[in-house]
């Protein structure tokens, strides 16, 4: 069941983590602040898939393991299968009646990378949402292969130095635009669809509870800033993470059926994307002069879709 | 709060005796590693110390010697808003009752992230040496700052 005291921050501190820590990620990742934000939301019992991945790979480092749930790791591209196929069989043994406890709820829920999700996993990914099952796939987006050393994916937005899109003297980082992964969920008709972030926390509690109690294939992308690859300080991820959404570099807003949006946070001041291009090192060759037209296109972009999402939302269709 | 039992490495790997030392090829298929000791039922309703953990939940291990800075937490100003509970990417601020009580030295890696997040004016959480004592971080705590008018 879903946790109700969510209200406010200290009533969700009573909540009791199962997410241990002493695992692997880097100092001031992301990604452990999505995961403890999302698995502090539910008791019910989970089932967590993971691909290959920072998140895999630093959190089941034999001996050990830091999650207090079921947990699975398959390959690099099926977590999604992993998770539908725990699905499909817990229904089929509900059928039999030969579950231990036929009526303990059970969640079954998928994490992926970047890479994992938008790149290798793609393909099982669009299968098991076809297919219509009832779980829910995370996507933390970090915006390149952190766990290999930085290589490009097509997540990686446009301008950005990795270590396979390089920024110097004939080029100015990754050049092409970066695939817009929640509109393709939301094209295969999910249920729900979101794009959250863990500085907003709420937003991000609330959206998982809503992706697990509804009956379906639920996707939802968060943005998880990557100290080590977007080159800033470990103590100021939350920090980049504002900017990120109040730049609108990542607006927050949900896709239910496939159809209505939901802007989920407006930002009272909309800060120039220089502000958050500035604040990381992977961005810093675009403020030299010939690459000026970068920031411009960049901002041109966010602006885009901005107006398209707000048209999207009073459209309501 | 649990210390490695038998050591750490440099890692922050809690190293297992030599008696029970498996390689990771001689793990057999479908093998799997325990969080909690006998049968675990409702842990989402169990505090970390009503809980029964096992060798292999990482909760039993440390990362300290990641740290070359450590957080030094100031009860006195402290509001418990709890941001740096929300944020703290390693588990490692220790609420119960709506109220912060400390930092897990074990488990912390020194990120500084619960700092940059605390509202308070001083802040009651900051960054000391990890050779620093907490004692005498208390003691010359920084004093409220003015603000400054534009």
């Amino acid at each position: 069941m879903a946790i109700t005291s969510i209200k406010n921050l200290k009533e969700f501190s009573t909540t009791n983590d199962r997410f241990e820590g002493s695992h692997l990620l880097c100092p001031g990742c992301a990604h452990s602040m999505i995961v403890r934000e999302l698995m502090n939301s539910t008791d019910d019992n989970l089932v967590i898939a993971s691909n290959t991945g920072c998140l895999e790979v630093s959190t089941a480092v034999y001996p050990y393991t830091s999650w207090d749930t079921s947990w699975i790791h398959i390959g690099f591209e099926n977590a999604a299968t992993a998770a539908s196929c725990a699905e499909a069989m817990h229904k089929a043994r509900k059928r039999k009646g030969t579950l231990k406890d036929n009526d303990a709820p059970v969640k079954f829920v998928a994490f992926g990378g970047d890479g994992s999700t938008y790149d290798i996993g793609f393909q099982w990914l669009s299968g098991a949402m076809e297919r219509g099952h009832d779980f829910t796939y995370i996507c933390l987006d970090n915006e390149n292969y952190a766990n290999t050393g930085g290589q490009r994916s097509s997540a990686t937005p446009v301008g950005a130095h990795t270590t396979t899109a390089q920024a110097g003297s004939v080029s100015y980082g990754k050049k092409q635009k970066k695939k817009d992964m929640v509109a393709i969920m939301a094209a295969h008709g999910a249920p729900y669809v979101a794009q959250l972030a863990p500085n907003k926390w709420k937003s991000m509690a609330k959206g998982f509870q809503k992706a697990l109690e509804i009956e379906g294939p639920c996707f939802i992308n968060t943005v998880s800033a990557c100290t080590t690859e977007w080159k800033f300080d470990p103590k100021d991820t939350i920090g980049i993470t504002d900017l990120a959404t109040d730049t609108l570099m990542f607006p927050i807003y949900e896709i239910i059926n496939g159809h209505e949006l939901n802007i989920l946070y407006r930002p009272k001041n909309i800060l120039k994307v220089e502000d958050y291009l500035g604040a990381q090192g992977r961005y810093r060759h675009l403020f030299k002069p010939e690459n000026k037209h970068v920031i411009e296109r960049i901002q041109k972009d966010i602006d885009e879709k901005w107006e398209f999402l707000q048209r999207r939302e009073e459209a309501r269709i | 709060m649990s210390t490695g039992v038998l050591g750490t490495d440099k890692r922050g790997i809690r190293e297992l005796g030599a008696e029970e030392k498996v390689g990771w090829d001689e793990v057999s298929e479908g093998v799997v590693l325990n969080s909690f000791e006998g049968v675990a039922e409702d842990i989402a309703h169990k505090k970390a110390e009503e809980r029964d953990y096992s060798d292999f939940n990482s909760y039993t291990a440390t990362v300290a010697s990641w740290r070359i800075i450590k957080p030094v937490y100031n009860r006195d100003i402290c509001i418990d808003c709890q941001n740096c509970w929300v944020w703290c990417p390693d588990t490692s601020i220790i609420s119960r009752d709506k109220q912060m009580l400390g930092i897990d030295y074990d488990h912390c890696k020194g990120c500084g992230v619960c700092v940059e997040v605390c509202p308070t004016n001083p802040k009651s959480l900051l960054m000391y040496s990890e050779a620093a004592d907490n004692e005498e971080a208390l003691a010359g705590w920084p004093q409220k700052e003015k603000k400054e008018k534009n």
